[in-house]
Order: C-alpha cells, then sequence, then structure tokens
C-alpha cells in the first residue's frame, strides 16, 4: 500500500503529538518503574533477601511455590473466592445505586456523600477496629440476628467458612468510588439524546436500554478491569482486619507475599510471586480487552 | 392533582428507600463517631451502642494535643500538603498524557497502553525496595520528594479513566476546532477538559482521597515525625503491645474524614445534569 | 605595606576567622535512632533524647519512630538503600538475621573501652546479645513470659495462688477448679503460642528449641511427646469450657488485633492471662482501678524441676555497620543503660531495666504494679533455665509457616491430631532447617 508524502507527514506530525502528550508518563514509567520492574523479574529467579546481595537460584522459587507450598494454593484459592464474590458485588451495588442517585431532587448531593461515606474511611485502622466491632462475637450483627430470633453466636471473623465474607462484605460496602464513576458517566451522557429519543416517543425504559447503557459501556468496561485487577491485588483489608486468618481463608494472595517478603526475608520468593500475579492479571484483562469490542460503543469512534 | 400525589408519593418513597440504605451505610462510620465521645472506660464495655453514656470530648483534646510531642495540626497540615499537591499534580498530568492515547493514533500506542495498564497490576510491596534504592541513590530519602514527584508523571488508574472518558465524547467538537484554525492543544483545553468535569472531579475526589490515606510510601520515605501524614501518624500509635488510646485514635480519625467529605461536598455541583452540547452541533 | 593591602589582609583574616567559627559550630554529631511501640515509649523515649542532647549539646538527634509492623518494613527497606539509622532497635527473634549479614556492629570494643559501661549488667544479661561469641545489641530491659492472676478471682473461688514452681498438672487443676466455681475461663486465649506449648515446655525439659549454631533442632523425637501432652492438656481445658476455643480467642479477644483492652482477664472472663512481664502494666491499666493481680512463673514440668521461664531481653539496642558516628552511638547506648534520669522517664516499660544500679533505684519509687514485676524478675533471675541463644533466622520462616499454621490453628480448630500436628512439626522445621 503506497503512502502519499501528506499521509506520511500526517503520520510523523501524530507520532510526535502523541508522544509529546504521553511523554510525562513515559518519562516517570522509564525512570521509577521500568527499572524496577525487571528488577523484581531478576530477583524472581535468586534468593534476595533484601539485607544481602542476591544470589541466582533459577526456577528454585517457582518449584517450591508449585510443588511445596500449601499455603500458596491456599491464599490462590481465597484470593480467587474472594474476586469472584466481591467484584460482582460491589459493582452490581455501585451501577445500581449510581441509577437510584442520578436524578435532580431535594438533597441528591447529601445522600450521594453518604453512601460515598463509606470508602472514604478506606483502609484506616479505625475501619479495622469498626469492623471487628460489628461481626464480633458481641457485635452488631449476631445482635440483629438475636432480634429476629436466630441464635446470633457466629464467630463470624472466627469461622474459616465465614471470616473471608466479612472482607468481601466490607468491599461491597465500599462501593462509593465505582458509583461515583458510574455517576460521572451517567452525567456525560448528552441530555439532548434523551430529549429526542423522549420527542420520538420513546418510554424510559426503552431510553435506558438504547442510551443508558450503550453509552455507559465504556465506564462499566473500566470499572470492570479496575474491580477485577484490585480484587486479586486485596491487600490492607486482609492485614488489618483479619489478618490472614482462620487457617489462611483470608490469606490473600498479597499479603502472603508481603509477609514473605518482610518477614521471612525471601524477597525473591515474593518476586516470582508477584510475577505470576501479573502474568495472571494480565491475561485476565487481555482476554477483557478482547470481548470489550463486541459490547463496548464509544461515541467518539461510532461504534 | 393526581400529578401532584404522585409526585409526592414518589419523593415520599424515594427518601425513605435512601434513608433506610444511608442509615446502613453509615453505620460504622456513625459507630466511629458515637465512640470517639465515650470515656476511655466505656468504649469497650457497651461496645456497639451508638449513644454514650456520658459523652465527652476529652477525646479530642487529648488526640489534638497530639503524640510524641506534635500536636495532631501538624499531621493535618501534612496530609493536606501532600493530598492538595498531590491530586493536582496527578489529575493534570493524567488528563494530559489521557488525551494523548484517546485522540491522537501513533505509532507504538497500542504497546504502550498496554505497558500503562501493566503498572497497575505490579503491587507495591514488591516495588517498592528496588524504588527506595533508586531514590536513595538520587539523595530524596527522607523527603517528600519521592512521594511527590511521581506524581507529576500521572498515575495509570486516572490515565485509564480518562482516556474511557475521553473516548465517550464525540467528535465533532474536536472536528469544530479544527476547521477554526486550532491545534490539538486548543481542544484539550477548549472542548475535552471542559467537558471532562464530572470525571475530573471525580478523578480528583479519588486521588485526594488515596493521597490522605496513603502510608506505605510515606511510611518508608519520611523519617521525620514532625513530617508524618495523618494515616501514619495514626498507625503509629496504635501499637499491639501497649496500651492504646483508642478514643483519642478515634477521634483523630473521625476528624480526618472531614477534608474528603467537605471537598466532595463543595465540588458537588461539578456533577451537573448532562452536558449541553446543543448549539455546537449544526 | 600600602592601606589597600592591609585592608585586603584585614578581610582575609576576618574571613578565615569567621569561615572557622562556622566550620566549628556545625561540628555537631548527628545521630539516627529508630525504635517501634506505643504512644506512652514514643513520649518517654523523645524526652529521653532531648536530655541527652541538653547534657551533649554538640549531638544532634534525629529520631523516626513505628508501630512493630511497620517498623520492620520501613527498616528492611532502610538497609536495602544504605540509609540505616546510627542506633536501632532489635528484636531477640530477629536479631540473628541483621547479625548474620554483617548490618550489626560489634560492640566489644566499646565496652572495654568503657564508652558502653556494662559493669553493673549481670553477664547472662550482657550475653543474651552476643552472636558468634561477639557482642551485637545490648539489651533494653530484661523480661520473662508469665502468668497474671486475678487475685480477686482466685479469692472468690477459694483457690490458693499457684506457688511459683507449680506444674502443668497443678496449672490444669487450677483452670478447672477456677472454671468450676465461678463458670469464667481459667485461662484467657494465646496460650498455644510457641513462645509457652513449645519453647517453655523444652526449656523446662531442659531442652531448647534449637542447637546453639541454628542447624538443626535441640531436641530429639523422645521429647515431642511432652509437646503433644502439652496440647492435649490445652485442648481438655477448652473442651471443659476452661479455656476458650481458639476461635473465640481470635473473635472476642482481640486475637490478632492484639487490643489489650479487650483481654478475658481485663473483662473479668478469665483468672488467668499468660503475658510478657512488660505487658502486665499496661493490662492492669486496661483493667482499671480497684483490681489486684499478682505475678507468677510459668507452670514447669516436674515439681523442684527446671522452670519454663527464661530471662529475656525484651529489646535491644544495636549500633548498625552503616552508621557513621559509631561511638557516640555507643555513648548514647551507655546512657540509656547507666542514667538514673533517663530510667526515671522510661519507667521500666520496656522491661526491667538491666543496670543494677538503676533498677535499685527504680524500684523505690515504683508503682505497686511496676514492683510487682521488679519482684517478679528478681525472683526469675534466681530461677530460671539458661537463657537460650537469639533463635536462628530460619526460625520466622517455621514459626511462621509451619508451627502456626499447624499447631495454632489445625490442631484448635481439630483438624489433625496433635501427635499428627508435631510429627509433620518436626519434619517441617527439619526440612527448612537443613536446606542448604
Amino acid at each position: 500500500m503506497r503512502i502519499s508524502v501528506a499521509a506520511r507527514r500526517k503520520n510523523a506530525l501524530n507520532d510526535l503529538s502523541g508522544y509529546l502528550f504521553i511523554s510525562p508518563w513515559l518519562v516517570g514509567f522509564i525512570a521509577l518503574t521500568l527499572a524496577p520492574l525487571l528488577a523484581s523479574l531478576y530477583f524472581s529467579f535468586t534468593n534476595y533477601d533484601i539485607l544481602s546481595p542476591a544470589r541466582w537460584t533459577g526456577l528454585e522459587n517457582f518449584k517450591k511455590m508449585f510443588f511445596n507450598d500449601p499455603r500458596y494454593w491456599k491464599s490462590v484459592k481465597a484470593t480467587l473466592y474472594y474476586a469472584v464474590f466481591a467484584v460482582p458485588l460491589r459493582l452490581g451495588v455501585a451501577l445500581a445505586v449510581a441509577m437510584f442517585l442520578n436524578r435532580k431532587r431535594r438533597g441528591i448531593a447529601a445522600y450521594r456523600a453518604l453512601f460515598y461515606a463509606p470508602s472514604i474511611v478506606g483502609d484506616s485502622v479505625a475501619v479495622a477496629v469498626m469492623w471487628r466491632q460489628i461481626f464480633g462475637g458481641e457485635g452488631l450483627i449476631n445482635a440483629c440476628m438475636r432480634l429476629v430470633g436466630l441464635p446470633g453466636k457466629t464467630l463470624w471473623l472466627a469461622d474459616p467458612r465465614f471470616a473471608i465474607w466479612t472482607l468481601i462484605l466490607l468491599a461491597a460496602w465500599q462501593f462509593g468510588s465505582a458509583m461515583l464513576i458510574f455517576l460521572a458517566g451517567l452525567k456525560q451522557i448528552p441530555s439532548e439524546l434523551y430529549e429526542s429519543a423522549s420527542i420520538d416517543g420513546a418510554g424510559k425504559l426503552r431510553q435506558f436500554a438504547s442510551i443508558t447503557i450503550p453509552m455507559l459501556t465504556p465506564i462499566i468496561f473500566f470499572n470492570l478491569v479496575m474491580q477485577m485487577i484490585n480484587g486479586l491485588i486485596v491487600f490492607t483489608p486482609a492485614l488489618i482486619i483479619t489478618n490472614g486468618q482462620p487457617l489462611d481463608t483470608t490469606n490473600f494472595y498479597a499479603l502472603y507475599m508481603y509477609r514473605r517478603a518482610f518477614e521471612n526475608f525471601q524477597m525473591g520468593y515474593a518476586s516470582g510471586m508477584a510475577w505470576i500475579l501479573m502474568v495472571v492479571i494480565a491475561g485476565l484483562s487481555a482476554l477483557i480487552f478482547k470481548t470489550s469490542g463486541r459490547w463496548v460503543f464509544y461515541e467518539s469512534e461510532g461504534r | 392533582m393526581r400529578k401532584r400525589i404522585t409526585s409526592a408519593l414518589g419523593a415520599v418513597s424515594f427518601h425513605a428507600l435512601a434513608a433506610v440504605a444511608s442509615v446502613a451505610m453509615i453505620y460504622p462510620i456513625l459507630w466511629l463517631a458515637a465512640s470517639s465521645l465515650k470515656g476511655p472506660s466505656e468504649i469497650w464495655r457497651k461496645v456497639y451502642s451508638l449513644i454514650p453514656d456520658a459523652p465527652t470530648l476529652e477525646n479530642y483534646v487529648r488526640g489534638w494535643k497530639g503524640f510524641g510531642g506534635i500536636s495532631f495540626e501538624i499531621f493535618y497540615l501534612n496530609s493536606t500538603f501532600f493530598a492538595l499537591v498531590g491530586t493536582i499534580f496527578t489529575i493534570v498530568s493524567s488528563a494530559f498524557v489521557a488525551f494523548g492515547f484517546a485522540r491522537i493514533e501513533f505509532r507504538g500506542k497500542k504497546i504502550l497502553f498496554g505497558c500503562m495498564l501493566a503498572t497497575l497490576m505490579i503491587p507495591t510491596q514488591i516495588q517498592i525496595i528496588p524504588q527506595y534504592i533508586i531514590f536513595s541513590k538520587l539523595g530524596w530519602v527522607n523527603s517528600y520528594l519521592p512521594l511527590i514527584v511521581p506524581k507529576l508523571f500521572g498515575q495509570a488508574f486516572f490515565i485509564f479513566m480518562f482516556v474511557q472518558f475521553m473516548r465517550a465524547l464525540p467528535r465533532e467538537l474536536d472536528e469544530a476546532v479544527a476547521i477554526d484554525g486550532g491545534g490539538r492543544l486548543t481542544v484539550f483545553t477548549r472542548v475535552i477538559m471542559p467537558l471532562m468535569k464530572p470525571a475530573l472531579f471525580t478523578g480528583s475526589i479519588f486521588s485526594f482521597y488515596w493521597t490522605w490515606n496513603e502510608f506505605f510510601t510515606p511510611l518508608v520515605y519520611l523519617n521525620r515525625p514532625k513530617q508524618y501524614t495523618l494515616s501514619l501518624a495514626l498507625r503509629s500509635f496504635s501499637d499491639p503491645a501497649g496500651l492504646t488510646d483508642w478514643g483519642a485514635i478515634f477521634a483523630m480519625s473521625f476528624l480526618s474524614l472531614i477534608p474528603v467529605l467537605v471537598l466532595f461536598v463543595a465540588f458537588q455541583r461539578y456533577l451537573v445534569q448532562g452536558i449541553a452540547t446543543t448549539g455546537l452541533k449544526g | 605595606m600600602t592601606k589597600r593591602m592591609t585592608a585586603a589582609l584585614c578581610a582575609a583574616a576576618f574571613a578565615l576567622m569567621s569561615f572557622g567559627a562556622w566550620a566549628q559550630s556545625s561540628q555537631k554529631v548527628e545521630l539516627k535512632i529508630a525504635w517501634w511501640g506505643s504512644q506512652v515509649r514514643h513520649e518517654a523515649t523523645i524526652k529521653v533524647i532531648e536530655l541527652y542532647q541538653k547534657l551533649n549539646p554538640n549531638v544532634s538527634i534525629t529520631y523516626e519512630f513505628a508501630s512493630f509492623d511497620d517498623y520492620w518494613t520501613k527498616v528492611t527497606t532502610m538497609a536495602a538503600g544504605g540509609q540505616l539509622p546510627d542506633v536501632m532497635q532489635q528484636d531477640y527473634s530477629r536479631i540473628a538475621e541483621w547479625q548474620k549479614r554483617g548490618l550489626l556492629e560489634p560492640l566489644d570494643s566499646y565496652v572495654s573501652s568503657k564508652t558502653l559501661n556494662l559493669s553493673d549488667v549481670a553477664k547472662p544479661i550482657i550475653d543474651s546479645g552476643r552472636l558468634d561469641g561477639k557482642l551485637y545489641a545490648v539489651s533494653l530491659g530484661s523480661n520473662s513470659y508469665s502468668m497474671m492472676l486475678d487475685v480477686d478471682a482466685f479469692k472468690k473461688a477459694g483457690v490458693p495462688l499457684p506457688a511459683q514452681d507449680w506444674t502443668w498438672n497443678d496449672f490444669e487443676k487450677v483452670a478447672m477448679k477456677i472454671h468450676e466455681k465461678l463458670g469464667i475461663y481459667g485461662i484467657g486465649g494465646g496460650f498455644e503460642v510457641d513462645e509457652l506449648a513449645w519453647k517453655s515446655t523444652l526449656l523446662s525439659a531442659g531442652k531448647t528449641m534449637y542447637t546453639a549454631d541454628g542447624k538443626n533442632l535441640g531436641y530429639d523425637q523422645s521429647y515431642d511427646r511432652l509437646l503433644v501432652d502439652n496440647l492435649k492438656l490445652l485442648q481438655r481445658l477448652i473442651k471443659a469450657g476452661a479455656a476458650p476455643t481458639y476461635a473465640e480467642y481470635l473473635a472476642s479477644f482481640g486475637g490478632s488485633s492484639n487490643n489489650v483492652q479487650l483481654d478475658a482477664i481485663v473483662t473479668g472472663k478469665s483468672a488467668i492471662e499468660a503475658v510478657w512481664s512488660n505487658q502486665v502494666v499496661a493490662v492492669a491499666k486496661a483493667a482499671g482501678p480497684g483490681r489486684n493481680f499478682a505475678v507468677v512463673h510459668l507452670p514447669r514440668l516436674k515439681k523442684g524441676g527446671t522452670p519454663g521461664n527464661f530471662l529475656k531481653p525484651s529489646q535491644f539496642f544495636s549500633v548498625t555497620s552503616q552508621s557513621k558516628n559509631k561511638v557516640e552511638a555507643a555513648k548514647f547506648i551507655d546512657f540509656f543503660t547507666n542514667d538514673l534520669e533517663a530510667n526515671k522517664i522510661l519507667n521500666a516499660e520496656r522491661g526491667v531495666p538491666i543496670a543494677g544500679k538503676v533498677r535499685a533505684a527504680l524500684k523505690e519509687t515504683a508503682e505497686p504494679v511496676n514492683k510487682e514485676i521488679f519482684n517478679y524478675l528478681d525472683r526469675v533471675s534466681k530461677d530460671a533455665a539458661p537463657t537460650p541463644p537469639p533463635e536462628p533466622s530460619r526460625h520466622a520462616d517455621i514459626r511462621n509457616n509451619v508451627y502456626v499454621p499447624l499447631i495454632r490453628e489445625q490442631v484448635f480448630y481439630g483438624q489433625i491430631t496433635p501427635e499428627d500436628a508435631v510429627k509433620q512439626l518436626r519434619a517441617k522445621a527439619l526440612e527448612i532447617l537443613l536446606k542448604p
């Protein structure tokens, strides 16, 4: 295919302006992220213990990880279980509430703030204490259960079946950020689309299906990818609320990796764990991206 | 008349549903506030009651006096400075970078976009050691530099988010500017940024709140307690083996929620109803 | 000489003198110090640092502190970047890791030159900071595991307070009786930690967990039975309701969050609690006024036999090899150890002071609970197993990845028998220890 001089010039101009715009990120990436990234890849083939120079050990870390570390597989299982429930729960609630709060009403700002507030509490020390209180033996949940006639003696935080659910519920409770993003996306849908649809006689439900959802797909896509990633690298709640217990049912992958690195000085092993995780997440993201062509609609690209 | 009744019913049912749900949502925060008003001996007695027997402000007084000879005011100011500066740097640079990815076709774009996304998947705990070594060689440790300078380079989360929002914006507006002889930068500043207000506002809230709560990097790079951020200070004072002043920690934790909430309420109006693009077409 | 030259010479002389004066005044020695702890410790330590600076105006000290977990993340990262402080707080169970990698400075030369004067410290206590024959750390206070007793609960139950040399059988009987009479737990949770169920049991039998060189287990298979018996005893207590289940300990007594205010003995849910002696003050404070506590030795295997207690350094101060001011660092540690004023401020929060004169002076003015701890440590120093060497570097791996999941969790969640668990403990620990 022959490219005309004009087209080639346009390409070069595009390249230049493209790289100019992304240059802040590119500089930071090369200077601050690439080297550590490659370093950690190298470490995963060594016995690096942070405090002394690394020694090459080849595939030993990975052999141990896959064949001689039952806690590793427990952490994989716990993380997947968590992600499978926490991600859809959080997204579903966030979308539903965003739509519920996407209207003009008196006091709507206050409600939005109230629904967003849990996310602000975040990963602080206070959240851990709060959450442990609510789910404790004499906590709120059990008290409510007793109110409705149930025995209400479950030790949520110490029961291997339920401890992970206290963390899943925490994720669901903190849907505020995802909700805000959905709200912003809803706000960005041009109002005249709805107006002309009304003029054409389309009802609320029809408008929802043909305007709201399609226009929202880029945002749904974003939230899906981000929540999936966040679900798999979950760390702080497991650290401060359940400490990975009981019986490793909440010993999430990132927590276990952190412990191996900083408590056992096995940074090489932890780096290996990190790379396996990154490969898996990259694979899942690539999958979502590939299928996105079919269901994501970009207004600016007329798809 | 019927319309009035249905709209009134609608309002009542909306408020009823929203109110009940809100209470369930913020109950834990109410608990935090209530506990912060309880005296030290009361906090752990009737743990989940929301009404203090003898409400007192002593936790706030004690907490504000601070710990280790440093008033909490200082931690507050540190966090505010860090969060504000960090947010401005992050949002502006991320939007700038996002425009490049969203609106310009350039060679290598797909690969670089993939690299950008990949950085989201790198756990901090693994990055921290090599990054610390880099900053240590630069002589930047023991200061806020390693915390703030990286934010000038944009953050993948926001870049990705803004890219998605930008791609959802129609191109006609870009073309209108081009016809009038404006360059890419003009498109960015005159067209895209104003339309991105909801996304920018949302992103700013997130960035502020995340930076406000960040503790891992401050832990490692700040070596003087006077420089500590609020989240770091709160963590330093709750130690397992000793007696923790939970009342003061609850009080200060509750106070630390205020700035983000204030920011949120203050900028609510940017979450405006729709985008009026009429008048730009045709 | 012309007027101009004179003026120039005067100016030059003046400049030189000013420079000299500036150089002199900025000849301050800079020390960096890091420690972990809680608010009480932070404030006390800072006051001591300020005192030191007042007495040594040419020294300028910057300090940093964090909670326990955060501290180790911080200093590990600092070590990687060559940014370690001059003086760092160290922990008995981790110090081998650091010493092995040459990150700590041997202190023997400072001791012999009396820069770091340890003449008032008992030899066993000094030696607890010795690795490979060299002194790498100075204890900041002596500690020992203990059983804390709620005196009033014992009175109400009509059970006499245990004697110093009580055995595990006595312990079982006491716990059961308390539960029978008062309906509360004989012992609060956390009794199956490795310090108690593993280490002290072996010490009481005259053995240690590891060999002196840390390359093998310090006891052979015939001693496994002791561990099994101890675990079975604890299981019997739980079954009878005289001790909480591990699940309840996790959920209600703070478990891993280590919230002292939730301890069973504080809330009156148990009559005995196993704690480190330097935690007794915190527990007593949390319990509030009007409560009476006593502190007694851990139970031992045989009446009149070796105790399960040993004199442990609660924490250490070490000088790092990356330090550029090692002499001043050693001087600071000397001050911390021997200065009476400083120790009055510290108030034995890190454990009973190791210098004899300091200890005696503090005991005089101590509050009742603190006095009790001083007396307890006195008793322990006269009746203790020999202090074992610091845990070898692989102990962290064994404790976190073998002991806790296996013994603390699987046994007490009823997933495997004590026999099976102890067998696996041996096998897996050896696997880790014998790896090249």
